[in-house]
């Protein structure tokens, strides 16, 4: 434990000192991450300017869902972002071949691979976010809040990562499951809105498919409505994630050993 | 130290026709092709051999090596390395071997070299005292003091190659895998990677199992050859037996400066055989047979060639023998 501990370090020392190498390649893209995140804000802001309100949802309220949709997405990005490349082009191309050869876990390599700077920015949009829009709805932050707030952060990114594992993996039988990917991964991007906006069955799909609803759009609504009791959602949140990511491992561990590599 | 029992890897590859429509219908029918890359092999290695693994592009090296190293799981067969199957306990036979495929780098591309040994030293779990010896040593013998600080992708291909093997050695593997560690590399720089290569194997005992095409590299380094070809091990042995069994193969190369035809030639009672290669003619012949004197007054006289090259016998020639040999019988 300690020594893979140590080795993430080592790893993620390597990952940002690689970033550092390209300093306004960084920087350029930490931007970019910002603009996105800037872009979305407006237009959330452009249909709340055209309409009075989203199904009783005021712009504030809508603001404080984005910020909080932030986090987990955020936390994620950060430390699995080679997950990506694992499912576009790295069993492709055989590049798993360096880690096959080394005595440490696999996905291990894998998730050690980057440290991702931008992911701090959308860290930062979620947080100001969060403050901001909760201080003009007047927020209680009471222990249970904060509670779920921090269960949903850092478990909801569990869920999203287990989701990455799974899809990625399949790359190991498809060759590239990229695209795959992409599809499971555009389903958090429909909880930036309230969810009673959408049709049953999406409703469906986003609590017991692909469960992004449980990790951000009920904990809101603890915040805004007080509808749910947060000690359940939270107990809820970490079953889930903790069964998703076991589920995840599983699935990783059957799929690695079909590995073809390339010729060469 | 490794033992290759009946091992056999397929490769299930589906039978595509031409064409947009053609790649269409083998989405809906999914008829296979099993391409036998290597096909029930058995091979024994001992501790602190340099064999050599030979055989042309596609003949199953790689996919042996991959297997040994526990890259790929074999369909039938099995691999002991060190006792244990790789691709069982990956991990476990991992920390025994170190890896150098010639065509990929196993260093990270964006980073200083001696970042990239800072992670091997703390996956591998060096200790201090031996990441110090190894790495004098290191520098010693493939000389990459002088660019440790330089970024992997800014080396020259012989400089990445020198760090690569470094890389793999570092954490003084019982068994050294070397994925043509010499292709496309200048004479000075194959020569200082043979000999640091030989010292490794006299200091620390190190086995090595080598691919490549280049005779050389054999010639200095291999006391024992296994040729595969079309996945199957066709020869097994000490590289002297078989370069003597088929006698003092040469070739020599000119341009005919005269219109000739192959069937034309002289052939000298069949001792010389003709090939055509672009605008040179290639000239075979088994120096035992005949003086080499006569072929080359040949070449100058006859056909007025204004140069000449003489060549000795390639790996290609020896797999091309065997293959000949074993066609005959």
């Amino acid at each position: 434990m300690i020594r893979y501990a140590k080795l993430y370090f080592t790893c993620i020392k390597r990952s940002i000192i690689t970033r550092l190498e390209y300093k306004r390649d960084t920087f350029i893209s930490i931007f970019n991450f910002f603009l996105t995140n800037v872009a979305s804000i407006l237009s959330i802001w452009m249909i709340m300017e055209s309409i009075p309100s989203l199904n009783g949802w005021t712009m504030a309220e809508m603001g404080f869902l984005y910020g909080f949709s932030m986090m987990p997405v955020a936390l994620d990005h950060i430390f699995t972002d080679d997950l990506w490349n694992v499912a576009y082009w790295k069993v492709r191309n055989g590049e798993m071949d360096r880690m096959f050869t080394k005595p440490v876990p696999v996905l291990f390599q894998v998730i050690a691979e980057t440290f991702q700077l931008e992911g701090l920015g959308e860290l930062i949009v979620g947080v100001v976010m969060l403050s901001v829009c909760g201080s003009m709805l007047n927020i209680v932050w009471s222990f249970g809040a904060v509670f779920v707030l921090i269960v949903a952060t850092v478990f909801g990114a569990v869920v999203i990562t287990s989701f990455k594992i799974i899809f990625a993996s399949l790359a190991f039988k498809f060759k590239r499951s990229g695209q795959l990917l992409q599809v499971a991964y555009n389903f958090i991007g429909y909880t930036r809105y309230p969810i009673n906006i959408y049709p049953k069955l999406i409703r469906g799909l986003l609590t017991f498919v692909f469960p992004f609803a449980l990790i951000i759009s009920y904990p809101v609504e603890i915040f805004l409505f007080q509808t749910y009791s947060p000690y359940l959602i939270a107990g809820v949140i970490v079953a889930a994630s903790c069964a998703l990511f076991a589920i995840s491992l599983l699935i990783w561990r059957a799929l690695e050993r079909r590995y073809e590599s390339t010729g060469s | 130290m490794i033992k290759i029992e009946n091992l056999t890897k397929v490769f299930k590859k589906p039978i595509r026709q031409e064409g947009v429509l053609g790649m269409l219908k083998t989405l809906f029918s999914a008829k296979y092709e099993e391409i036998f890359a290597v096909n029930h092999i058995n091979v024994d290695i001992a501790d602190g051999e340099i064999v050599g693994y030979i055989g042309s592009n596609g003949a199953g090296k790689s996919t042996t090596i991959k297997m040994m190293c526990g890259i790929l799981t074999p369909t039938e067969g099995k691999v002991l390395v060190d006792g244990v199957e790789p691709y069982k306990n990956r991990r476990k036979v991992a920390s025994n071997i170190g890896v150098v495929f010639g065509q990929k780098t196993q260093l990270w591309w964006d980073i200083p070299l001696i970042e990239s040994f800072k992670v091997l030293k703390e996956i591998y779990q060096i200790s201090d005292a031996d990441y110090k010896e190894r790495m004098d040593f290191l520098c010693d013998t493939l000389g990459i003091r002088d660019f440790l600080s330089q970024a992997v992708r800014t080396l020259s291909l012989g400089q990445r190659m020198r760090a690569d093997l470094a890389a793999a050695w570092l954490h003084n593997p019982k068994i050294l895998f070397l994925d043509e560690p010499t292709i496309g590399l200048d004479v000075l720089v194959k020569e200082r990677i043979r000999q640091a290569i030989k010292a490794m194997n006299a200091k620390y005992h190190t086995t090595v199992i080598l691919t490549t095409h280049d005779m050389q590299d054999i010639e200095d380094l291999c006391s024992r050859i296994v040729i595969i070809e079309n996945g199957g091990i066709i020869y097994d042995g000490a590289l002297s037996t078989i370069k003597h069994r088929f006698g003092d193969l040469r070739t020599v190369t000119v341009s005919p400066k005269v219109d000739y035809t192959v069937d034309g030639l002289d052939t000298f009672d069949g001792k010389v055989s003709y090939e055509v290669q672009e605008s040179n003619l290639l000239i075979k012949f088994n120096a035992d047979d005949i003086a080499m004197e006569q072929v080359v007054d040949y070449a100058f006289h006859t056909l007025k060639s204004a140069d000449l090259k003489v060549s000795e016998i390639t790996i290609e020639d020896v797999v091309r023998s065997i293959l000949q040999e074993q066609e005959t019988k």
